[in-house]
């Protein structure tokens, strides 16, 4: 017998177990099992049967690896400081779910949601929570195990997640975390990512249905992710995105829809912000002063910055240094120019003004860099 | 899943889940725990156990994903109320029985001790291959389907498990 095969041997024979489970445990589980066929509430029952997880082919499988997730939404907030929030999903109109997906690598977990009268009673003056809003929290994991990314590695940022709630029969691009008065709060705790949303309250859309949305490798809605079909309202997962795309089915209380209210909120939300005219000509005018000393060659290139782009498989051109990350289909640069080509302003809070500048040659070759403007 | 299903699962599997169980947890009340809730788990997704067609790969995967959540739990209650870790080399319910020669069986008691003790020190990442593989008896494929990873990485994984545990127990002669 060689070494190896020794050496295995001996693992097999250390390692085994002879222990079996008690009796009494067996008998424990059986008895619980039993009680649980029992008891069963109608309203439990009510949400095992809505709880689909909409997705198609993008996911590979929803195995049982994937069904594991078993900490609650309150252990979560509990965990990331919101203890209002925990309180919140222990109510009874809070819906815990718990329901997982393996999507492009990773795991996510719808945990639990929570709005309206679920937050009733904790209203208070010091209280940021509001029963006007809608909660939620999801994780995402790694499906190999491997731990994500914290804040402190300096690949955090670097595959960015948009979650949020969408509603059936509104345009996700326009209806969406961002645009609903939306926030998120995040932590990474044991190689798993915590995220708890928040948008304004999605019950009175529970006549429409909704969606939660996870999408990966942006911080924004994106349709390259999700398509929406105008006439049905019905939103699926695109099969060509490269990222992760997830659709978990909300299940809202269809008791507690409000066609009115939903139909008054749409209309205050899409309302045109008041703008400040001054602010806009304002802004208008930097514009010009920016792109005529950017034409004048007054700007200073960013050390490092200066890269050939890339190109997706959509043939989409890429660009990524810092913080920006701009991806852009080709006809959007000028036909036939060459040379400088400024592509996107950006002031920052310092009133440093960059602009990112794409350099196109005779020969097609695109290289793009960042050029600080001399004010 | 009925009463009789869910008998059959613990007759078949019970076993080797409970075994599986004791060597991530090392305690038994822990090991208990996690075997219940493997199971309970387990009958909440009977409709993924019916798709999978391998019970024990869908009680293993539920198990090690539970036992993550189960190791969070204790680091958060840990810090309220440190506890004393269960010396299982000292419970004689698990007195090693060889199935081979006295003289493994004579050989094997101190050295048994000494190789639990080695894969107990290894991370997970290797010690959940290791435990699936000679605890269980799984193949390399059922693992992997379990883990969710590659073939050649379980094997990567065993391996470098095997490798790092002779160099703790600095076995020269194998």
């Amino acid at each position: 017998m060689s070494d190896s095969d020794q050496w295995d041997r001996l693992l097999r024979l250390a390692l085994a177990s002879d222990a079996r489970p008690e009796e009494q445990l067996n008998r424990d589980i059986m008895n619980r099992y039993k009680e649980k066929s029992k008891t069963r509430s109608p309203y439990i029952k009510r949400f095992s049967i809505g709880v689909l997880v909409a997705v198609c082919t993008l996911v590979i499988s929803v195995s049982a690896f994937a069904a594991i997730k078993l900490i609650s939404s309150q252990q979560i907030a509990e965990h990331m400081r919101e203890e209002l929030l925990a309180e919140a999903f222990t109510s009874s109109d809070a819906v815990e779910i718990n329901e997982s997906v393996v999507s492009k690598g990773y795991e996510i977990t719808l945990h639990g949601i929570v709005s309206g009268a679920g937050l009733q009673g904790l209203k208070n003056p010091s209280s940021e929570l509001s029963p006007e809003k809608t909660y939620a929290v999801v994780s995402i994991a790694k499906a190999d195990g491997s731990p994500m990314p914290t804040a402190n590695d300096p690949e955090y940022s670097e595959v960015p997640f948009f979650v949020s709630p969408l509603i059936k029969g509104l345009k996700p691009w326009q209806y969406n975390l961002a645009s609903m008065h939306g926030a998120y709060s995040e932590s990474v705790t044991d190689g798993i990512m915590y995220r708890i949303i928040e948008c304004d309250e999605v019950q009175k859309f529970a006549d429409k249905g909704a969606y939660l949305a996870v999408i990966g490798g942006t911080s924004f809605f994106s349709i390259d992710a999700i398509t929406y079909d105008e006439k049905s309202g019905e939103m699926s997962v695109r099969t060509d995105y490269q990222g992760v795309a997830v659709l978990f089915d909300l299940p809202l209380d269809k008791s507690k829809a409000d066609s009115a209210k939903a139909d008054a909120y749409l209309r205050e939300l899409m309302k045109p912000e008041a703008t400040d005219g001054d602010a806009v000509a304002e802004m208008a005018r930097k514009t010009v002063q920016w792109k005529n000393k950017f034409s004048e060659g007054k700007g200073t290139t960013i050390p490092g910055s200066v890269q050939k782009v890339t190109y997706d498989e959509q043939g989409r051109i890429n660009y990524k240094y810092g913080d920006w990350n701009i991806i852009i289909p080709p006809d959007r640069l000028p036909e036939g120019q060459t040379g400088d080509i400024p592509i996107q302003f950006s002031e920052r809070e310092d009133g440093k003004v960059m602009v990112l500048v794409f350099t196109v040659e005779d020969n097609g070759d695109i290289t793009g860099k960042v050029v600080e403007i001399e004010l | 899943m009925d009463i009789e299903e869910l008998n059959d699962l613990i007759d078949q599997h019970g076993k080797a889940l409970y075994g599986f169980c004791l060597r991530l947890m090392r305690n038994k009340e822990d090991a208990d725990d996690l075997y219940q809730e493997t199971l309970l788990k387990a009958i909440e997704g009977h409709s993924k156990l019916d798709r999978t067609r391998n019970p024990k790969a869908f009680l293993l995967s539920i198990a090690v994903g539970l036992r993550k959540n189960q190791r969070r739990k204790f680091s958060w209650r840990q810090r309220i109320a440190p506890t004393v870790a269960f010396n299982e080399a000292a419970d004689t319910s698990y007195v090693f029985i060889s199935e081979d020669s006295p003289e493994d069986a004579v050989l094997s008691m101190e050295l048994r001790c000494k190789i639990q003790a080695a894969a107990d020190g290894l991370c997970d990442k290797l010690k959940i291959p290791l435990y699936m593989y000679y605890t269980v008896d799984m193949s390399i494929e059922e693992i992997a389907s379990v883990l969710k990873i590659p073939s050649g990485t379980v094997k990567s994984r065993l391996y470098q498990a095997r490798k790092a545990m002779k160099k703790e127990l600095e076995v020269d002669s194998l």
